[in-house]
């Protein structure tokens, strides 16, 4: 048997955290390809206004990059659970999900994992936020503000090679944040994310296992067999 | 016959006159020339009729800053280089007493007298009212646009217009205004012309650490770089006058405390100085493409004092990374091969929603089955 409960996903800081950074990242890459391919992208009017806005909103992302960081690292202080992939994810966890999402999910099997306040992401989510929340924003952001500082940051610049180096670097940083962000939309339609990250709560169904304190002592990640949801199902074909 | 009764006589025998007048200026020129050559004793040669050899004669005395006032001194080397020096002291200084130097004026042309055109322009523009050739360019140092760096370009303008002021003035509406001051010349933008070009000159850190305050780099020091030899063989490793890809490559990989600046210039200067609207807008450079970005030059100094032009394989300061590190413009140095790379990384990001929901819209029924 089981029952539906609310859970408190997305905490509000994240929430607003999110969407300005939704909002910002888009303004980035339409200015920005703007500023690349001024002879083909003319979103804004005058050159002038899509660098403007690019800078702006890139001190926006940046700041709210930052603030991110420090709420879950200081606040909140899950930044390592949250983000970091334990054995477990990497012993187990990334392939489950792999293969639930290149073959279970067409065959209609649920979802290996569930999301929990402290366990918010799959550890596909853990990887692919590692490499975007640990290397790519912050790499793009630091090009960026010596891109916006040519003059005073010169040494800076000639340290790393360049202007030019530091142009390639960010652009191809930008794309493959571009490339994230397309997978990221189509995943989020996959499960129950947009909800949460809208509202907050999360509606869950509940298990009795799960009540009786089955699934506090269960990993978050184990092997979909294992799963009452798939135990149930399994039952409901035989009968069936 | 003297000038007065000249401008008096009919206008029908006005040219004849000139010609007599010419024909004797002429001769006497050349007479004295000939004495003043002949001459054993070589301070003689300061008086009027000089021809053969007499920037030596004059420089005897002027180029000796100890002989003669700081307005009068003439640097023997660097007017050595000019254009001016060619056609000689007296083309400009013709009429000097016999008596020079006896305190008295020393005639001057004017400069319209020879640089008409450059002259008619001038008039049209917005220094004409504030000063006359001499307060850009010194007749005895003058050099064409094509024997200076960028960076020298800008020092003469730098001689009445304060850096601080102008980047000041001009960071009111250009973003990174510093920035644009250091690396353009200010004619790109305040004078018209057809065609440009990327301008490059060697910099060097001035304590010789990567990281120094970068200056244009003179010829001796280039020299001595070079291990004696010519200082464009730094560059030109083959000394066939042409610098390629390649060659700039090993430049920048070999050279730690040299450096490669570049300048969008005007392919032609032009002397009407104005403020031009579509200057303003950025577009004008960041738009300008691939096309103006073809042609480049090094300017490699020389030990005259000028600089030597040398050409550059076609693009190469589009090249990605290493070939002109330092030169970037927004929107016209983009490299093709990046963003390829670019397009491939963006096209791996739609494998998942293309592929993927493509074999999801497939398989939709199996799970609406299990919901059910």
């Amino acid at each position: 048997m089981s029952e539906k409960k609310r859970i408190y996903l997305q905490p509000m800081p994240v929430r607003i955290w999110h969407w300005i950074n939704a909002l910002g990242i888009i303004t980035l890459i339409v200015t920005g390809a703007q500023i690349r391919f001024p002879e083909s992208v003319a979103v804004f009017q005058s050159y002038r206004s899509a660098i403007e806005v690019h800078n702006v909103a890139g001190v926006i992302v940046s700041v709210s990059f930052s603030f991110w960081f420090f709420y879950y690292k200081m606040v909140r202080n899950t930044l390592d659970k949250l983000y970091m992939p334990d054995e477990e994810d990497l012993k187990h966890g990334l392939l489950r999900q792999l293969l639930y999402y290149c073959f279970w999910y067409f065959l209609g099997r649920p979802s290996p994992y569930h999301a929990t306040p402290e366990q918010k992401f799959n550890p596909m989510q853990k990887s692919a936020y590692l490499a975007v929340m640990f290397v790519l924003m912050p790499l793009v952001g630091l090009t960026g503000i010596l891109l916006l500082n040519v003059t005073p940051l010169r040494v800076l610049i000639l340290m790393w090679g360049g202007i030019k180096v530091i142009v390639a670097l960010h652009f191809l940083l930008a794309c493959s944040l571009i490339a994230f962000l397309c997978t990221h939309v189509y995943l989020a339609t996959l499960g129950n994310y947009i909800k949460p990250m809208l509202i907050g709560w999360e509606d869950v169904e509940e298990h009795e296992e799960q009540q009786a304190g089955v699934a506090a002592t269960t990993p978050a990640y184990r092997p979909v067999r294992h799963y009452p949801e798939y135990a149930k199902m399994q039952q409901e074909q035989r009968q069936g | 016959m003297t000038d007065n009764q000249l401008k008096d006589a009919p206008l029908a025998k006005e040219g004849y006159v000139n010609y007599i007048q010419r024909l004797i200026t002429k001769v006497s020129m050349m007479g004295w020339g000939t004495l003043c050559a002949l001459a054993p004793n070589p301070a003689w040669g300061f008086s009027y009729g000089e021809q053969s050899g007499a920037n030596e004669a004059c420089l005897a005395c002027h180029g000796d800053a100890k002989e003669v006032p700081r307005f009068a001194f003439v640097d023997h080397q660097l007017f050595g280089q000019t254009t001016h020096a060619r056609i000689g002291c007296v083309a400009c200084h013709g009429e000097v007493s016999e008596k020079h130097p006896d305190g008295g004026q020393v005639p001057r042309a004017e400069c319209s007298d020879c640089h008409v055109e450059v002259a008619g322009e001038y008039a049209k523009g917005l220094h004409a009212a504030k000063t006359g050739c001499n307060g850009c360019h010194n007749p005895h140092l003058v050099q064409s646009p094509k024997e200076l760096s960028g960076q020298e370009i800008n020092q003469i303008c730098s001689g009445c217009h304060n850096a601080l002021e102008m980047t000041a003035t001009h960071g009111q509406w250009l973003p990174q205004s510093e920035l644009h001051l250091r690396m353009l010349p200010c004619i790109t933008c305040h004078t018209g012309a057809r065609n440009y070009f990327i301008s490059m000159y060697i910099v060097k850190s001035s304590d010789d650490s990567r990281f120094g305050r970068q200056v244009v780099a003179g010829y001796s020091e280039l020299k001595q770089l070079a291990g004696g030899r010519e200082v464009v063989s730094l560059i030109d490793a083959n000394a066939d006058d042409y610098v390629s890809v390649e060659e700039l490559r090993l430049f920048n990989r070999t050279q730690k405390s040299l450096r490669l600046h570049g300048m969008m210039t005007p392919a032609t200067a032009s002397h009407k100085f104005e403020i031009l609207d579509n200057r303003r807008n950025c577009t004008f450079c960041h738009t300008s493409g691939p096309g103006v970005m073809q042609t480049s030059f090094i300017a490699v100094p020389e030990k005259d004092g000028s600089f030597k032009r040398v050409p550059v394989e076609k693009g190469a300061v589009l090249d990605a990374l290493y070939v002109a590190p330092d030169f970037y413009m927004m929107g016209s140095t983009k490299n093709q091969a990046l963003n390829n790379i670019g397009l491939a990384i963006i096209c791996c990001g739609l494998v998942m929603p293309v592929g993927h929901g493509f074999v999801r819209f497939l398989t939709r029924k199996n799970r609406k089955r299990k919901e059910h």
